[in-house]
């Protein structure tokens, strides 16, 4: 065993893990935050997208003990005391939504772009969400989605 | 995967001290993109990880009077933000960018790139044209080694027992000199290259070919310089036969090698385009028939040649 300490949605936890534990092993079976999710387990598919000090990664591509004094957000990490972050609710104001699979990885890639580039073209939307993939939507309404998105959020700074 | 050992080395000393410790036993986990899905799927036995990819030295870029030089553990993502609006190194910023997915090119790194060794490892042929010189650190002291040298098979590098690599350097391009890089296929994410070429490209005074350096990617069992395409531009002016001509003598060369494969026919073809398309992009059309090399000055061709 070994212990880790992480800071993960503003907490900070201690935690003692396996060592051929992956990170997205940690957040779903050690920390029950189900929002993040297994599709692939080999880095395709983006459904196990976290934010780990400020960039997307695949939590299935990361080993737990390297997130040892990292700070981590997952989707759980996004709604705060007021509800919805903007992202979200753009995604349901804009009917993005199917199975929702694939939407936490969606929303935290939207996130990071977002926070990089607060008025991205289509095109930097799309290949900001490239390792996202999604089996029911299409795209197109996601890609809508993150536009809603980026005017909510300016809207909010103003 | 049976891992019985994990460490999050502070520092390159700890990092090597861990090496030396368990030997066989331990491997070096970077950015984990490769390693991962090995270990799981049992191609790497060990039962240490020995993680790099926190330790500060290296993750740096720095630029000096005359060199470049790139910690192992630098992300891709950190290499397009370092280079961004540098023109010159388009090639560095294009392989980058190609590689995998936002999340891949976060977490994976050049280092771990140049050890895996894959045939299809997309920043090896930019770092092969600029003559790249590894550092690689070990209990028993430092050594350099060029990456041409340090490639020896498809998934082998010069690595010794306890050895890790440090650094990645190259000679700081100047006014006239380029590095660019093609890749073959459609601008997919997630699509492992099949087939890259990188040139290095110095225009003289005289606009003529000073130096070049070509590279591919899967055209061999690892990425490879091509010398012939290079002796056939150097010396030359830069026109349209020249470059033709050079392209074909590397479609020859690729046929050679790869004689006997079914991708042969397929692939002595493509090389010739992208080769041509990486040469294209090292040279800017400047509208009066001349060419200079991308992201310095006009160069203005000499009255009367063409
Ligand atoms: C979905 C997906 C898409 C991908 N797409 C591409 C692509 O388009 N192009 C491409 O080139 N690659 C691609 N890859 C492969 C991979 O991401 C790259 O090869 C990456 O650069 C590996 O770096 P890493 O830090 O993740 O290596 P790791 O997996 O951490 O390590 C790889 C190997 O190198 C060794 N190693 C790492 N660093 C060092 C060091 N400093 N010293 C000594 N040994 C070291 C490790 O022991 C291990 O054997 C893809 C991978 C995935 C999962
Ligand atoms: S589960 Fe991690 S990328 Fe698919
Ligand atoms: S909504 Fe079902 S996978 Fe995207």
């Amino acid at each position: 065993m070994k212990t880790i300490n992480v800071k993960i949605n503003g907490e900070n936890y201690t935690r003692e893990i396996n060592e051929d534990m992956r990170l997205l092993d940690f957040i779903r079976d050690e920390l029950k935050l189900y929002g993040t999710k297994e599709g692939c387990g080999e880095g395709e598919c983006g459904a196990c997208t976290v934010i780990m000090d400020g960039v997307t990664v695949n939590s299935c591509m990361v080993m737990a003990f390297q997130a040892n004094n990292k700070e981590i957000l997952t989707i759980e990490g996004m709604e705060d005391e007021k509800g919805l972050h903007p992202i979200q609710q753009a995604f349901l104001d804009e009917g993005a939504v199917q199975c929702g699979f694939c939407i936490p990885g969606m929303v935290l890639s939207a996130k990071a772009l977002l926070d990089k580039n607060p008025k991205p073209s289509r095109k930097e939307i799309k290949e900001g969400i490239s390792g996202n993939l999604c089996r029911c939507t299409g795209y197109n309404k996601i890609v809508d989605s993150i536009e809603k998105a980026s005017q909510y959020l300016e809207g909010e700074d103003q | 995967m049976d891992i019985k050992n994990v460490f999050q080395a502070k520092d390159v000393p700890e990092a090597i001290n861990l090496l030396d410790q368990y030997g066989e036993a331990a491997k070096v986990i970077a950015g984990g993109t490769d390693i991962i899905i090995a270990l799981r799927e049992n191609h790497v036995k060990v039962s240490v990880l020995v993680d790099i990819s926190s330790i500060k030295e290296l993750k740096e870029i720095k630029t000096s009077d005359d060199w470049v030089e790139m910690g192992a553990a630098v992300t891709f993502t950190e290499v397009m933000d370092y280079f961004k609006g540098h023109k010159e190194y388009s090639g560095l910023i294009e392989a980058a960018s190609l590689v995998g997915s936002p999340q891949i090119r976060n977490a994976a790194t050049i280092g771990g790139n140049i050890c895996n060794a894959s045939p299809a490892a997309d920043f090896v042929p930019p770092l092969l044209a600029l003559d790249a010189v590894l550092t690689v650190e070990g209990k028993e002291g430092k050594r350099e080694v060029r990456l041409e040298d340090f490639l020896l098979d498809k998934g082998r590098v010069d690595l010794n027992k306890g050895e890790l690599l440090t650094t990645i350097k190259f000679i700081r391009l100047r006014k006239g000199q380029t590095v660019t890089f093609s890749k073959l296929g459609l601008r997919k994410a997630l699509a492992i290259s099949r087939l890259s070429t990188a040139v290095y490209l110095e225009i003289d005074d005289d606009e003529k070919c000073a130096e070049v350096r070509v590279a591919s990617g899967s055209i061999g069992k690892h990425g490879l310089r091509e010398r012939v395409a290079e002796e056939s531009l150097k010396g030359k002016n830069l026109d349209k036969a020249a470059i033709d001509e050079a392209s074909k003598v590397l479609s020859n060369e690729v046929e050679k090698r790869l004689a006997g494969r079914s991708s042969c026919e397929f692939k002595k073809d493509a090389v010739e385009g992208i080769f041509l398309k990486a040469v294209e992009k090292a040279m800017v059309h400047n509208g009066d028939g001349s060419y200079c090399a991308m992201g310095t000055q006009y160069y203005p061709r000499a009255a009367g040649k063409e």
